[in-house]
């Protein structure tokens, strides 16, 4: 009996519901094991393949640990591992759903602000008058620093946000944040507003395969069968056998 | 976390034997360093290299990256106005992923020399520098270069040449980072934009008038007052923005100013007489003598001037650096990987919360510096 190929997939919620809608359309049913609450799942269709249920989060962390060969979840996630996270999982295919903008925002009161050349200069000014850091509330560390850099934005400080970060602001925790938003009402909702170049990344769920685990032979044919042929492609040049 | 292979204890007694005849204490400031210190003075760039610790209550500290601002942080705190510290102990940083673990360990020695108050340049550079070179040269290995840089020089010569207070401090923010320089010229050659539509009006009132102005604007829109920025701050950049859009902005004269003498990498007194021939007719006199004395100083001091290299726009990623700044690096090691390294940072007491001070420092990494036989 050959070790089966891993497939990590959400567990819970609407990102669930459409991964099975993507898979039935693929002619496959999902058979979760002990009803609906099971961690571990099949797919009758594939015997090739285990699959296991888990957070979006711990998706995206089990296949850049090479704990899972394949999952689905958003691509926000996947680059927050790291900024060379390409080198690690390979985005095999955009899924339709499960979009969200990672953005930055900015007090919509502050009307002299469209930018992020403007953030640069009110962060400076700023920290020049207080002494202190204009303060970004997030939770994606990585993509806000990777993106301040790009644009040249030093004089800021990340402050950790667990909850709901568009509320910082108005509770005087932070000056900025960067959330994702699917439609920018809770933003408004919150007096914020997107900077015209403030979109960091256009998310969406994604099937992304793990370059970091062991790939057998028969996973990767197992693999391929989910793949259509330009698919193939980039999963043969990334993850050569 | 990687940590180095040992040196031996010979080795670390030559290495070490140059600052000892610095006659300065001995100190150990604590290994854990609170985080956002370390933050607010160099930025959350240096996140990524901190290795981060939590007490169980969530409160964040940080393991001390260098010696630098925790003996800040105790002369500070002993009150007295001068000091010269002496130190021998770990850093941690982390690594960056992909760097070569052996060059770059993540829990490193350095031995280090903190002089403050009686530091006046430029003779206490001479001194910080000439201590590096022979710590350095110490280790064995025989293809020591070492790389000057002087921040107060390129903030002179951005003066001499009229660049605009904002291009400057975009320039100089821009010295730790050189793949940002040439986008940073760019952009100051660009005619700043005019304000945006509607925000004009505001920009010609009277200060009073404009906070007036803009908060019946906030009511028309529905918007509230969030995020640390008063009415009062916002007008007032409105207003300096508009200011700007009408000032010329950098010409390209001055641009390819900046970009030759960014260019700028030669023996100290041909770079001096670069920097002069830029500069030409406006006034680095000052900035200029203080090299000439500077290298004078570093011949005495046993800096082997043969292999020195002064350029000007050079900047370390640590950037508390406000005056001269040096790297000692060897042709075996990669350049991302000194084996010595200090400066001047009269600037960093008053960040932190003490008096004005001068002050110089450098630190050699003994593991770097030994040649391995």
């Amino acid at each position: 009996m050959t070790e089966p190929l891993i497939l990590a997939l959400p567990s819970k919620g609407r990102l669930k519901e459409q991964c099975e809608a993507w898979l039935a359309s693929a002619g496959y049913a999902l058979e979760t094991a002990g009803g609906g609450r099971g961690y571990t799942a099949a797919i009758p269709g594939l015997p090739g393949v285990s699959v296991q249920l888990l957070s979006a989060g711990s998706i995206a962390a089990a296949l850049d640990n090479g704990e899972a060969h394949l999952g689905v979840t958003g691509e926000d996630l996947l680059r927050e591992r790291g900024e060379d996270i390409d080198a690690r999982v390979a985005l095999l295919r955009p899924l339709g759903f499960g979009h969200a903008d990672v953005v930055v925002a900015a007090p919509a009161a502050w009307i002299d602000v469209a930018t992020m050349a403007d953030v640069d200069e009110v962060a400076h000014d700023f920290l020049a008058r207080t002494g202190g850091r204009l303060r970004v509330a997030t939770k994606y560390n990585v993509l806000t620093r990777s993106f301040f850099a790009r644009h040249g934005v030093v004089d800021y400080r990340i402050v950790a946000s667990a909850g709901a970060t568009e509320g910082a602001p108005a509770a005087g925790t932070a000056e900025l944040i960067v959330d994702i938003t699917s439609t920018g009402s809770t933003l408004k909702a919150n007096g914020l507003k997107i900077l015209a170049d403030g979109v960091i990344l256009k998310s969406q769920a994604n099937l992304a395969a793990s370059r970091t685990i062991a790939w057998s032979a028969v996973q990767r044919e197992t693999a391929k069968s989910l793949l259509n042929p330009d698919e193939v492609a980039v999963f043969a040049k990334l993850i050569p056998g | 976390m990687r940590a180095e292979p040992p040196v031996p204890a010979e080795v670390l007694a030559r290495v070490r034997a140059p600052f000892l005849e610095a006659g300065a204490a001995l100190v150990d400031p604590p290994v854990i360093q609170p985080l956002n210190l370390f933050l607010d003075l160099a930025g959350e760039q240096m996140r990524a290299r901190l290795f981060i610790v939590q007490d169980e209550g969530g409160r964040e500290a940080c393991l001390r990256p260098d010696f630098t601002v925790p003996v800040a942080r105790l002369h500070i705190e002993g009150g007295q106005p001068k000091g010269r510290y002496l130190y021998e102990g770990k850093a941690f940083r982390v690594a960056p992923r992909g760097l070569d673990e052996a060059i770059h360990p993540e829990e490193f020695t350095q031995i280090g020399l903190e002089l403050y108050g009686d530091a006046a340049a430029p003779l206490a550079d001479a001194v910080i520098a000439g201590i590096a070179w022979r710590a350095a040269s110490a280790g064995g290995r025989g293809d020591l270069a070492i790389k000057f840089g002087d921040v107060r020089l390129t903030s002179a010569f951005l003066d001499a040449i009229e660049v605009p207070a904002g291009a400057k401090a975009k320039l100089l923010r821009a010295l730790s980072r050189p793949q940002l320089l040439n986008e940073v010229i760019d952009r100051a050659c660009a005619a700043a934009p005019a304000p945006a539509e509607g925000l004009e009006a505001l920009a010609d009132l009277p200060a009073a008038k404009g906070v007036e102005a803009l908060e019946t604007l906030w009511r028309e829109r529905g918007l509230e007052s969030v995020g640390g920025r008063t009415a009062a701050e916002i007008v007032e950049r409105i207003a300096r923005r508009a200011e700007a859009a009408k000032a010329a902005p950098l010409s390209a004269v001055q641009a390819e100013s900046i970009r030759s003498y960014f260019a700028i990498s030669a023996p100290i007194g041909d770079a001096i007489c670069r920097v002069e021939a830029l500069a030409e007719g406006l006034d680095l006199t000052l900035a200029c003598e203080d090299w000439l004395k500077r290298e004078a100083d570093l011949g005495l001091e046993g800096v082997d001037l043969s292999r020195a290299t002064l350029e000007p726009g050079f900047g370390r990623a640590f950037g508390y650096y406000d005056g001269f700044l040096f790297e000692i690096t060897s042709q075996t090691l990669p350049d991302s990987a000194p084996i010595s390294a200090g400066g001047r940072y009269d600037g960093l007491l008053p960040r932190l919360g003490g008096g004005e001070s001068a002050a110089v420092g450098c630190i050699v990494r003994p593991a770097r510096a030994w040649s391995g036989s």
